[in-house]
């Protein structure tokens, strides 16, 4: 008789030491206040906030299977929560992160409930629309300060430091959540749903219930991000709440991490942040033409990001043999 | 239990049923055959609640099943398997069925780790606890169909519907599946079987519906249908009867032969 090795719930949330590795790296970056430099406090934070919102795609994209390309606006929502507050005289960053939170989901299911009803391509397109309506909306209310922007009062003197552990807790928030909810039966319904919407349906899974669901939690993770955002920057206008790369940057650092997986989005976020830095720093004009090609690149041959190398057996055979399938 | 009435399914000019009436009743299994495109596995849909009929209706337990969402069908106690089968691929075999036990009508109560117990009782059950932590992309064709199986099992239903299930298995294998069927229907739960292997079908099944171009053209006890002439000529074609017609009217007209000696 052959021993069965009992399985485990492995595939759902990634592998269990990379989370770990993901983990540490974590702890580590709370020491990066102490470099005392405000360029390398600004650069981190800023691939912490990546990752928070590539937490926040994931969960739709990557675990529900809809690919999103709007998720910008739940990080516009939150920035703008902040400076809402702040108007109102209020100068707390629990307070923003709350009310992003809150926002964000109300807005979320609203807007949810209509486009998650589409399949596919259309739910993105619709998603882009949701997008670029928002940066035109906060163009024209007044009270957002229209185009023009809206300043937010900034607290104390280590500003720098407070919004970075401000954004780093939010990011740590924001993975651990992700942990448990793809171990819990709330991920199990979004895989079954990217896996097969029909059989998932069949075994007792609402599909529109449980993809706002997936959207909504994602849309919080954004927001708080944004909230931290706004206060940190101290000013926010259209451009920057809704800016194209807050939109591309973590779908592509989902994808390059490993999509549906609780370790991806940081993972990525802290190579194409990196990477993306680097060539800044060394090609001052063409930066952005590495920084695509390294996308097309990773999407070519690695279109299961990089989590799938750690799990791969069988080498290079098995590699070519799996991105067949992403070929006509 | 449940009743079926008058069920018609179009699809644009096509109707791939019409005026379909039979009953199952509760405890039994009830066999549905019928040649290739004959609207089987559309029944199948229209009873899963997957699609909804043009015509008529589908009750189970005093519900009218188009009324009820698709997603909540399992939760009255209806389970089916897909004849195409569509597994989650990327999931592993016990994160599959677990999906069922979660969400199926007792999934409600239990937790994950409750649902991945009942998974683990039920993959030993259909004898895929060896396969249990392989990704479902890599199980064979026969394994596959088992896979179907228990993700319906873990649903907890009254009455399983399957459709194919045996398609593909070798003769042991078919052996094996119908006795895992019989077992199934022993611990209460009412089947309907749609399955081309005649001998299989026609062993497990307590009453058969004969579907052909949609409409039903027989039903009754396995050895009563089978003779019909309207099966027989739904399968074997119209050629095929009246050549059997004529070579009874020859035999009939010819003074008997002699017995062997
Ligand atoms: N979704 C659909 N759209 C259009 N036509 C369909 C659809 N589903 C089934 N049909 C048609 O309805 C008819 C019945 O198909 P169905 O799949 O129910 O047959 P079946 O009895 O299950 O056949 P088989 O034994 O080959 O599985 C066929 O002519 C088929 O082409
Ligand atoms: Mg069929």
């Amino acid at each position: 008789m052959v021993a069965v090795p009992k399985p485990r719930r492995g595939a759902i949330t990634g592998k269990r030491w990379v989370f770990l590795v993901s983990l540490g790296l974590m702890a580590g970056l709370l020491f990066v206040p102490a470099g005392h430099s405000d360029y390398l406090n600004l650069t981190f934070r800023n691939i912490l906030m990546y990752a928070a919102m590539s937490y926040g795609w994931n969960l739709i994209g990557g675990y529900t299977g809809y690919i999103s390309f709007g998720n910008v606006a739940f990080f516009g929502i939150g920035a703008y929560c902040s400076a809402v507050l702040s108007k109102a005289g209020v100068d707390n960053l629990f307070a923003d992160v709350g009310l992003a939170l809150i926002v964000n989901a109300l807005f979320a299911v609203a807007v949810g409930l209509p486009i998650l009803r589409l399949r596919g391509h259309y739910f993105g397109i619709a998603t882009l629309g949701v997008a670029l309506g928002l940066t035109d909306l906060a163009s024209n209310l007044d009270f957002l300060g229209g185009s023009g922007g809206a300043s937010i009062k900034q607290i104390g003197e280590a500003h720098f430091t407070t919004y970075y552990y401000a954004m780093w807790a939010v990011t740590l928030a924001c993975m651990i959540a992700t942990f448990f909810i793809a171990r819990s039966k709330l991920g199990y319904a979004f895989v079954a749903i990217r896996e097969n919407e029909e059989a998932a349906q069949v075994l007792g899974i609402s599909p529109t219930r449980y993809k706002v669901t997936a959207w909504a939690i994602g849309a919080m993770m954004g927001g708080a991000a944004g909230a931290v955002f706004g206060a940190a920057n101290g000013f926010i206008d259209p451009p920057t709440a809704f800016a194209v790369d807050n939109n591309v940057f973590p779908i592509a650092m989902a994808i390059l991490g490993g999509m549906g997986t609780a370790s991806g989005p940081f993972i990525g976020a802290l190579l194409l942040s990196g990477a993306n830095e680097l060539l800044q720093q060394h090609f001052l004009k063409l930066h952005a033409l590495f920084f695509g090609g390294i996308i097309v690149l990773m999407i070519l041959f690695l279109p299961r990001g990089l989590m799938y190398l750690v799990g791969l057996r069988g080498g290079m055979r098995r590699w070519l043999s799996d991105l067949a399938v992403f070929r006509v | 239990m449940l009743r079926i009435e008058n069920v018609g399914m179009r699809f644009g000019g096509l109707w791939a049923l019409k005026d379909v009436s039979f009953e199952v009743e509760r405890g039994t299994i009830l066999g549905l055959i019928g040649p290739n495109g004959s609207g089987k596995t559309t029944m199948m849909n229209v009873i899963s609640g997957v699609y909804k009929p043009s015509e008529g209706e589908v009750q189970y337990a005093g519900r009218r099943i188009a009324d009820v969402p698709t997603h909540d069908v399992c939760h009255l106690g209806i389970a089916r398997t897909f004849q195409v089968v569509k597994p989650f691929a990327n999931l592993t075999v016990r994160e599959n069925v677990g999906v069922g036990a979660m969400y199926g009508r007792l999934g409600a109560k239990r937790s994950a780790r409750d649902a991945f117990a009942r998974t683990d009782e039920l993959l030993e059950f259909v004898g895929l606890a060896r396969v249990a932590g392989r990704p479902a992309s890599d199980l064979t064709i026969p394994d596959r169909k088992r896979l179907e199986v228990a993700k319906a099992l873990a649903l907890d239903p009254e009455i399983l519907l399957l459709d194919e299930v045996m398609a593909g298995l070798n003769a042991s294998e078919v052996d094996e599946a119908l006795h895992l069927l019989r077992t199934v229907n022993e611990r209460g739960v009412t089947l309907i079987v749609v399955e081309h292997l005649m001998k299989a079908i026609m062993s497990i099944s307590q009453r058969i519906v004969v579907l052909a171009e949609g409409k039903k053209i027989a039903e009754g006890l396995p050895q009563d249908v089978t003779s019909s002439p309207a099966v027989i000529e739904a399968y074997l074609g119209a050629r095929y009867v009246k050549r059997q017609a004529a070579e009874r009217e020859r035999k009939a007209a010819a003074p008997p032969a002699e017995p062997p000696a």
